[in-house]
């Protein structure tokens, strides 16, 4: 491999992997934002990804609604499903047994309950794919190949995370769901809805996934399987420190290089590889993750 | 005076565990009341079970007239029910002026807010040169006052206290037990929850004491403290 090609690769690498990394980030956004305030990893995050990008699917080609109606039901319709499912369903296996364990099971629940609805409608019986909402250009950033296509999706990525901040640092609400998060009895104490947090939590969790899932279902595709994208989500969780919402941005950009630059370096077959290694070597080298806190013990 | 705070045969578990069977009293308006007892003896579940975080198996828990046991937990701190609950339970990753304002969080009026979290830094200068610095780096005094200083940013009615000479050097005791003198001369209402008998029986004007969840005995602070049963099991002497 001549210098040459090595920095060609090296550019490529970095921008195809800030493209893609962005959509984990978000993933990754999603996972930490409920972990941090629930304690529970949603094992249906990647199924929520899925079920979103049939709901786009089916309004915009089965309905064919104008994509400016599509893009906020879809995400409304994610918001209020996620919403949903942590008030009737969560709540209540909380309060019949107290066991975050139970709690994980329920999402493994719904993952298996989205996939296999997608399945029985026969949407996710052939792979489908999603048609092209912008015409994908291609334009040279130094060597590297992108597309307009790529950059709507890395701008749109960047603006929810910089909104999603914004809102968590800034506003009265994401204030509450800070504070349920470092002490939900003293957030109960000092009169916050824990209920109610909890809901819009998860609602923006899904309202999150649902973005994701607008963004990459164009470049993929679709079958009721995709949600397993959500593993780079917790690939770069992980990274981040899964309890750190900024460790989860960087991470998605880390694991979505890491995956380019495995594809070009050493070969297309290890990409899969590549989160695993990534969350192996974060769990030997720094087992609290890049931006993980101190370990703290509990009392309990 | 009419009774604030009433609670009638009031029962409570946590799971298979009773922690309090049959517990009635009742705070009077502008008084303090103090509740006693050796550890385990169901103190702590009983201010839980006011601010609704444990539910209440039987029996009624009345404020101003109105029944709550079966409240949310954010309406009755909207009620004007908050509570100073024990050890170290602050928004750690937050700054003091932030915890301050978590307190007023179901409050709708800017302009008062404002106001109060003012005086309470006057009652509190100690706080008003660390407002920026994060509350889990406060020494555990600190962390006390500024515990209090959250829950009177919420306007209460009647203040809950759990054990708050707990950890503290007797300086520090003496200093927050004068502050709660003060707050009550101002009008509020309080019901202590107190390991250490000694403070809280000269602070009170009534007390009750907790035994396994159930109430052993009550009378005037001035004369619990003359008991002699009360002075060898809580006073040591």
């Amino acid at each position: 491999m001549t210098i040459d090609v090595v920095f060609l690769f090296l550019q490529q690498g970095v921008a195809s992997g800030l493209v893609i990394g962005s959509v984990y980030a978000l993933i990754a956004l999603a996972i930490v934002v409920i972990f941090k305030t629930s304690e529970v990893p949603n094992f249906s995050q990647g199924e929520m990804v899925m079920a979103a990008g049939y709901i786009a699917l089916y309004l915009l080609v089965f309905r064919s609604m104008p994509l400016w109606i599509v893009m906020p039901a879809t995400i409304l319709a994610a918001y209020a499903g996620a919403a949903l499912f942590r008030r009737l369903v969560l709540n209540q296996v909380a309060r019949a047994n107290g066991s975050p364990v139970n709690l994980v099971i329920a999402t493994l629940g719904l993952s298996y309950v989205l996939r296999g609805f997608v399945r029985q409608t026969g949407f996710g019986d052939t792979p489908r794919s999603f048609p092209p909402v912008i015409e994908p250009q291609s334009i040279m950033i130094g060597q590297a190949a992108v597309t307009t296509l790529d950059l709507v999706i890395l701008t749109t990525a960047v603006l929810v995370m910089a909104a999603f901040f914004w809102m968590f640092k800034y506003t009265k609400i994401g204030r509450a769901m800070r504070a349920v998060g470092m002490n939900p009895k003293a957030a109960q104490l000092v009169g916050v809805d824990l209920t109610r947090i909890h809901m819009i939590v998860w609602g923006l969790s899904g309202g999150i996934s649902a973005i994701a899932a607008l963004l990459i279902s164009p470049k993929v595709l679709m079958t009721a399987d995709m949600g397993s994208i959500v593993t780079m989500g917790f690939a770069a969780a992980i990274v981040g420190g899964f309890t750190s919402l900024p460790g989860a941005v960087v991470g998605g950009f880390l694991i979505g290089i890491i995956e380019n630059f495995v594809g070009l370096f050493i070969s297309s077959r290890a990409i899969v590889l590549a989160p695993f290694v990534a969350i192996m070597l974060v769990l030997v080298i720094r087992p609290q993750g890049l931006f993980g806190g101190r370990v703290e013990i509990k009392k309990v | 005076m009419p009774d604030l705070l009433e609670l009638t045969g009031v029962s409570a578990s946590y799971g298979r565990i009773q922690a309090l069977s049959g517990v009635s009293l009742s705070v009077p308006e502008g008084s303090i009341v103090a509740l006693l007892g050796s550890n385990g003896a169901g103190k702590t579940t009983t201010l839980n079970a006011i601010s609704r975080l444990v539910p209440v198996q039987s029996g009624n828990i009345r404020f101003d007239g109105k029944p709550i046991e079966s409240m949310a937990s954010h309406r009755v701190v909207e009620g004007g029910v908050v509570q100073v609950p024990e050890g170290r339970e602050v928004f750690r990753d937050m700054s003091v002026r932030e915890n301050l304002e978590m307190g007023a969080y179901r409050r709708k009026d800017p302009k008062s807010v404002r106001a109060d979290f003012e005086r309470i830094l006057d009652y509190f200068p100690k706080l008003r040169e660390r407002l920026q610095q994060r509350a889990g780096t406060l020494s555990g005094g600190e962390q006390q006052m500024l515990l209090i200083g959250r829950a009177l940013m919420a306007r209460p009615r009647l203040l809950l206290l759990d054990e708050p000479s707990l950890g503290l050097s007797p300086v520090l005791v003496q200093q927050i037990f004068g502050f709660i003198d003060r707050l009550n001369k101002d009008g509020l209402t309080i019901l202590l929850v107190e390991q250490n008998a000694a403070v809280a029986l000269s602070t009170s004007s009534y007390a009750y004491i907790l035994e396994n969840g159930e109430l052993a005995l009550q009378g005037a602070s001035k004369e619990l403290r003359h008991d002699d049963s009360v002075r060898r099991t809580y006073l040591g002497h």
